[in-house]
């Protein structure tokens, strides 16, 4: 269950074959990044695809968790279920072979789709069980969705396990390969003006934009994003102006299992990801860097701590792909790194609200 | 005490009282030391019934360990009420340090050591970094101490999987590392029991001695390797040793703070105590005693990996067991492992032992095993992907019932009903005026 490590492997196993070294660091060609514009803007944009990837697993959360004061255990579980119902789709109608219009098509009908579907999953665990600890001490929402979250898991393990026996694959493990399921145009990188872009990234960074810009306009400018913002600000007074405090949470929570849901149709795509079990774990931990480090409370804070964790990520990769680096996970350590120094630095995050999630 | 019970008895007077106030716990270690004997008798006498119900020895063992450290976890976490969410980091440190300590790959330290020494620096070793931890991390409290403590072992598990330094052998540190691997480093011989008295020592490990006290417990079991029998009780008595000094500093009025800071801590500081240093004591002894349980892993398996000491999940299950054997009971947690293995060996079959898989896959029909439920997938291929190595899919919708419907654990309800010992307040919410009735019969 090396979850946090698969993350890492994909960009990683040319390196790795070279050999690691025992030193972590060494002075390699670091000024390269900034003697050659074209490189530096290839590592911009690799941070601005990997920042809307934290976006998305990100942003589901810091609804539910900012705002509900429901710390989600089980958001990485939701991820890993969309990762799998895309993915199985993805293979059933077989959009490798398909056309770059279509095959775009499906995967905007998957992204809609997975969203309402995780949605109507979030709602299910909210009207029955969430609901029954919201008067509880904090702690008591941890623990009940890291149960939520461990069954899941491991349900999804029997899944796959009695599809493989079924189908006579005795041992296939649990990922979906993602050859498979990327379509050929997003495939290979591609050039534009002397800098390599890889295909994947304008795509999700178009995705990670249109999360933000939905995610802003239903709280600020819906009737739901009013109540919900009057719920967080004080649930009794909402309430005595009538407000259906009650179905605002259910709301709430729902699409913040749908984005987690559809975050997972995104990660089926990304190389460092892919379709498996671990991902739960491996999507969970950085979503709550993220959230912490942005403060609670504040999506504002949750899109720039995206932001500024994609650009330090993809920064740690280039170097470790011109070998500046020699140290395999740097990604994974620069992230809890980053969340310690937050921590140290400033309590509250960038953006936090004093107050929140102190008890417990 | 009574004094008729001191003069018909010719023992000291206090052991009559100290028995009685221990009557529980001597209850309680009397069932742990038969269980071994009671599992060889019942599965010679059953055979595969008894094999079906009962947990393995092996299994007991890894309760030992896991309990001790899940003791610790709830130490801090249940007892000043800060969760301490990567409290893994302490049972890796204990781990690798017994590890790295023997094979002479730390500074200042020679190789070989004993165990023992081993198993004391490693915890002293943590200790040290949780105060280091805690000066951070106790500036901060609720969700962000829980990430902080979180942060620092993903760290760490991230290191431990990547550091070259960890093998020099030049293996892949993620596969974990070895006691005895580098040349010229003899064979790592764990000895565990009474320090610088012989005969009260015996190596643990499945390979160990097999002989405890001048006794050779070879012809005594046929069901199970002595080898494991000894190890358990080299390490049971060291757990309980373990559990009686943190019972002791619960009791103790720096162990009253302690709870006094999970209760009310502004009330706590009013008073005049300096909060943050009962706090960082605290972190310290349970950092101390989580590490050596992971010592204690090592001294039996003689290997250690990343994902089985500095990762999120580790300490995932010890918040699982502290849970379900109940939060703030101190035993409870063990007793939380206990049952959680329980079920996990019942109903999910890990390896070779016990569990109602084989037993179903004995006594059902022939024609009901081969019954094809769809496509190539018959009955008894079902009965195998559901119950082989499933155990976290019920031991999570255990936890969950747990939560909702027992928050108070195991050991908590039963406190609660007989009324020995002050409640959390973790529960006040559920139990209302309960809670606080029972806290005034504290001893």
């Amino acid at each position: 269950m090396t979850a946090l490590t698969t993350a890492a492997l994909g960009s990683v196993e040319a390196s790795l074959a070279a050999g690691v070294s025992g030193v972590p660091l060494a002075v390699g060609d670091i000024s390269n990044l900034f003697t050659s514009p074209t490189e530096l803007a290839s590592v911009f944009i690799e941070g601005l695809a990997k920042a809307s990837l934290y976006l998305m697993i990100a942003s589901g959360l810091t609804l539910t968790f900012g705002l509900m004061d429901v710390i989600n255990f089980a958001h990485g579980a939701f991820t890993m279920y969309g990762a799998y119902i895309a993915g199985t789709a993805v293979l059933t109608v077989g959009v490798g072979s398909m056309g770059a219009v279509s095959s775009v098509g499906v995967f905007v009908l998957l992204i809609i789709g997975v969203f309402v579907l995780l949605a109507l999953l979030g709602v299910v665990f909210e009207v029955a069980l969430i609901r029954r600890l919201y008067e509880y001490p904090p702690i008591y929402m941890i623990l009940l969705t890291f149960g939520i979250s461990i069954t899941m898991e491991e349900l999804m393990r029997i899944i796959v396990d009695y599809w493989n026996v079924n189908s006579g694959r005795e041992a296939v493990g649990w990922s979906i390969p993602r050859e498979e399921t990327v379509p050929e145009v997003l495939q290979g990188t591609f050039d534009v003006a002397g800098i390599s872009i890889g295909g994947l990234h304008p795509f999700q960074i178009l995705l990670g934009v249109l999360t933000v810009a939905g995610i802003w306009y239903f709280l600020n400018e819906t009737r739901y994003g009013l109540f919900v913002r009057a719920g967080v600000e004080d649930d009794e007074m909402a309430r005595a102006l009538g407000i259906n405090i009650k179905r605002t949470f259910t709301v709430v929570f729902a699409i913040g299992s749908g984005l987690a849901g559809a975050a997972g149709v995104m990660l089926m795509w990304s190389p460092l990801w892919r379709v498996n079990v671990p991902l739960a774990l491996g999507v969970l931990l950085p979503a709550f860097v993220i959230v912490i480090v942005g403060g609670l409370g504040s999506f504002k804070g949750t899109v720039v701590a995206s932001v500024l964790v994609g650009m330090l990520d993809a920064l740690a990769t280039w170097a470790f792909q011109v070998k500046v680096v020699t140290f395999t996970d740097v990604d994974q350590l620069l992230i809890f790194a980053i969340l310690v120094v937050m921590l140290i630095l400033q309590p509250r995050g960038l953006f936090g609200v004093e107050g929140q999630g102190d008890h417990g | 005490m009574s004094p008729e019970s001191a003069r018909s008895l010719p023992v000291p007077s206090w052991a009559g009282q100290y028995l009685r106030d221990h009557a529980l716990h001597a209850l309680v270690v009397a069932f742990f030391i038969l269980y071994p004997f009671a599992y060889d008798l019942f599965v010679g006498q059953f055979g595969l019934i008894a094999e079906t119900v009962l947990l393995r020895p092996r299994t007991m063992l890894t309760v030992l360990w896991l309990g001790l450290f899940a003791m610790s976890f709830d130490f801090i976490s249940g007892y000043t009420g800060y969760l301490s969410f990567g409290h893994a980091t302490f049972f890796g440190i204990g781990a690798y340090f017994v590890v790295l300590g023997y094979n002479g790959q730390l500074p200042l330290l020679p190789g070989e050591l004993p165990f023992m020494t081993l198993l004391v620096l490693g915890g002293v070793v943590a200790a040290v970094a949780a105060v280091l931890v805690g000066l951070i991390a106790f500036r901060l409290s609720g969700v962000y101490f829980a990430m902080i403590t979180l942060g620092v072992s993903e760290i760490l598990f991230v290191a431990a999987e990547n550091f070259d330094f960890l093998t020099p052998g030049g293996s892949d540190p993620s596969d974990g590392v070895t006691p005895g691997t580098p040349s010229g480093i003899e064979t790592f011989t764990p000895e565990l029991g009474v320090p610088l008295v012989d005969a009260l020592q015996v190596e643990i490990g499945a390979f160990g001695d097999t002989s405890l006290l001048g006794i050779d417990l070879g012809p005594i079991f046929n069901e199970t390797s002595a080898a494991i029998v000894v190890s358990y009780f080299a390490i049971g008595a060291f757990v309980l040793v373990s559990y009686l000094a943190m019972q002791r500093i619960i009791h103790s009025p720096f162990g009253r703070v302690m709870i006094a800071i999970s209760e009310n801590e502004e009330r706590a500081q009013a008073i005049g105590y300096n909060t943050f240093w009962y706090k960082m004591g605290a972190f310290a002894i349970s950092a101390f005693f989580g590490a050596v349980a992971g010592g204690l892993l090592v001294g039996y398996q003689g290997f250690i990996d990343p994902q089985n000491s500095f990762f999120f999940l580790v300490t995932g299950f010890a918040l699982v067991a502290a849970i379900i054997g109940g939060l703030k009971t101190l035993v409870g947690p063990l007793f939380g492992y206990f049952f959680l293995e329980w079920v996990e060996e019942f109903l999910a079959r890990e390896g070779s032992g016990g569990g109602l898989q084989p037993f179903l896959e004995q006594n059902l029909p022939d024609s009901l095993l081969d019954a094809t439920i769809s496509g190539g997938l018959t009955v008894s291929k079902a009965l195998d992907s559901f119950m082989t190595g499933h155990g976290e899919f019920y031991a999570g919708i255990i936890f969950v019932l747990f939560v909702l419907f027992v928050p108070v654990g195991l050991l908590g309800t039963l406190r609660l009903r007989f009324g020995t010992q002050s409640l959390s307040k973790h529960v006040s919410h559920r139990l209302g005026a309960l809670g606080s009735e029972t806290e005034a019969d504290d001893q």
